[in-house]
């Protein structure tokens, strides 16, 4: 089993130095900008599963703390100087706002059934949206701004890598953060609230913590994606930003951290690819259709995703040659 | 007056609109615990047929009962593809028939183009009549009418047929009807069937309602007639229709007096009933 795990981590290590190795070696420009934006969705959908995979519960008012991100980077970078410190701390502001209406959204939803949790953020990520598009002189509604990035960001290079580290951070804090204690206390109300509850669990503290902990990331990969684009409108804010999420986590694997940035890489890809035929067949224009399709079909006949379906085959070669073992050992006894 | 009587009557034709979303909305999930995320598709695919049969006919019945065969069809195999393979599973439910929407709205982009479409009115129901000096628009006096009528149709088929009779019964309980030995998942299914037809039909009579349809009005309503369902109660006929109205009026009378807020007085309202009275205004008694 350790060495199962040994082997995953130098995998996925040899993967990390790759991706950081890629942009010295290959000069192109487009592939830089589609893998930084392959990494910031990733850090969103990984946020995301730590709700519907770990924890699972469905929102559908991800987007507002992805919003908040990127409004708060956009805006402090707009009106203060357009420096790394001011970058810094408009992430640390943007967390901290997250941070908190996380916590008051969910300490007033997550006692709810799951359907009225999934609309209701629906309605607050509305109030949300509306709020954006009405307070004209921070946001300029739905026409959005363009402000300047810092200048250490000039570089595309330089911000790719930037979100990559951004990434792997995330990624080993979130991994510690699930294989804590706390992560299994998690997977334990997914599984079964009630008896969760009745083991003694306060179970609304640890949803409320594990939707703080997803808005807080949310809103870090937020920030990225604002200084990415250089640009921030409402639409940071809509439905799309949650479904895309959604997608990504579903089609990925839910309930795993390699998921969501697996499946964050085949949508971002795929998106890329089909919009790229669109210029040939109009159909690929409405490439999100595809998608709706393979979502539904993964949500019937694969719930576990990618990443969970290979895990079962894996396990599935495995499991005849331990029956055997045990059959043959039970025999020399 | 005249002022506060058109409010009114706007926001009457608008809640009777959310009520027809509602009201299928409201039933499904009463009887077999289902949020079907995917009630806005059907309701904009009732808009775009409707529209594309009055084109095509130009007759405004054929219309409304193109609609509502349109939404017949689309509830039977959404009953059948997306609803039963993930029965029982509230998270599935969610996110499956949350991607039926999607599907459904990228689909009505393919067949009729992204764009917004214009609806006209029929003639015989445009123009307004004046009474004294109020002016009072005859088209919207039409969706009142309909919406009432619909309303005692469907309250008397509840409360005086026998699948009305079995459809109560599997609101309250329906373990206790399946062992008296009725297939409630057949039940299911009409009642799914006709929540759909009335979608498709509110969406049809929407049309002319707002003078252009578009695919993402269908998520639009829906998020009205979700709210609309949290507030009535789910699984209450009538909470539903009282739900839509005071959604309607409120919507129209803060439009006019507080614009800004307009949009948000709704959601607003949902939230105060979800943290306060999760269980709805009107608790179901089928």
């Amino acid at each position: 089993m350790t060495s199962k795990y040994q082997w995953n981590n130098i995998f996925l290590t040899l993967i990390a130095i790759v991706l950081f190795i890629f942009p010295f070696v290959a000069d192109s420009r487009t592939w830089t900008i589609l893998l930084t934006q392959i990494f910031i969705f990733s850090i969103l959908a990984m946020s995301y599963d730590i709700l519907l995979g770990y924890t699972g519960i469905v929102s559908f008012g991800h987007a507002m703390f992805f919003g908040m991100g990127a409004y708060t980077t956009a805006v402090m970078l707009d009106r203060m100087e357009p420096t790394i410190g001011v970058f810094v701390l408009s992430i640390a502001t943007g967390m901290l706002l997250a941070g908190a209406v996380s916590f008051i959204v969910g300490l007033m939803t997550l006692r709810l059934k799951s359907h009225f949790f999934a609309m209701l953020t629906l309605a607050v990520s509305g109030l949300f949206l509306v709020l954006a598009e009405k307070w004209r002189t921070l946001t300029s509604g739905n026409d959005g701004f363009t402000f300047r990035a810092p200048e250490f960001f000039k570089d595309r290079m330089v911000f790719y890598l930037v979100t990559l580290v951004c990434l792997v951070v995330v990624y080993l804090l979130l991994r510690r953060f699930v294989q804590s204690p706390m992560g299994h206390v998690l997977v334990a109300v997914r599984e079964n609230e009630q008896r969760t509850k009745s083991l003694g669990f306060k179970t609304l503290h640890y949803k409320v913590i594990a939707s703080v902990v997803a808005g807080v990331v949310a809103s870090l990969a937020g920030s990225l994606y604002a200084v990415s684009l250089r640009f921030v409108n409402t639409s940071v804010l809509t439905m799309d930003i949650t479904l895309d999420a959604l997608l990504m986590t579903i089609i990925g694997g839910v309930g795993t951290l390699i998921g969501p940035i697996i499946g964050a890489g085949v949508i971002e890809l795929s998106q890329h690819y089909l919009s790229g035929l669109a210029k040939e067949y109009p159909i690929f224009e409405r490439w999100i259709i595809f998608f709706g399709i393979v979502y539904i079909l993964a949500v019937i006949f694969f719930p576990s995703g990618i990443v969970g379906t290979v895990r079962q085959a894996l396990h599935k070669r495995k499991k005849p040659a331990v029956l055997e073992k045990s059959s043959s050992g039970t025999e020399g006894l | 007056m005249e002022l506060l009587l058109n409010l009114m009557i706007n926001g009457l034709a608008t809640g009777m609109l959310i009520f027809l979303l509602a009201a299928g909305l409201t039933l499904i999930f009463g009887l077999m615990d289902v949020l079907n995320f995917a009630h806005g598709g059907l309701f904009a695919w009732g808009a775009y047929s409707s529209v594309w049969f009055y084109a095509l006919t130009d007759s405004f019945v054929v219309a409304i009962l193109g609609a509502i065969v349109t939404g017949i069809i689309l509830g039977f195999i959404t009953e059948k593809l997306i609803i039963t393979p993930v029965y029982g599973n509230h998270i599935q439910q969610i996110l499956i028939t949350l991607g039926f929407m999607l599907v459904l709205t990228e689909l009505l982009k393919v067949v009729f183009g992204p764009n917004q479409i214009p609806a006209k009115t029929p003639p015989y129901l445009a123009g307004s009549w004046e009474i004294g000096d109020v002016i009072i628009i005859k088209y919207r006096v039409f969706i009142i009418v309909v919406g009432f009528l619909i309303f005692g149709i469907f309250q008397y088929i509840l409360k005086k047929t026998k699948i009305g009779l079995i459809v109560r019964a599997g609101v309250m309980n329906k373990e206790m009807v399946q062992t008296l030995g009725i297939n409630i998942k057949n039940v299911f299914l009409y009642v799914f069937i006709a929540g759909a037809a009335l979608a498709a039909l509110g969406g049809a009579l929407m049309a002319p309602y707002s003078g252009v349809i578009y695919a993402e009005m269908g998520m639009e309503f829906a998020i009205l007639g979700f709210i609309v369902v949290v507030i009535g109660g789910m699984g209450s006929f009538p909470g539903s229709l009282l739900a839509a109205i005071l959604v309607g009026l409120a919507g129209s009378f803060m439009a006019y007096y507080v614009p800004s807020l307009s949009l948000a007085v709704n959601m607003m309202l949902m939230a105060v009933v979800l943290i306060f009275r999760p269980q709805g205004l009107f608790k179901a008694k089928g």
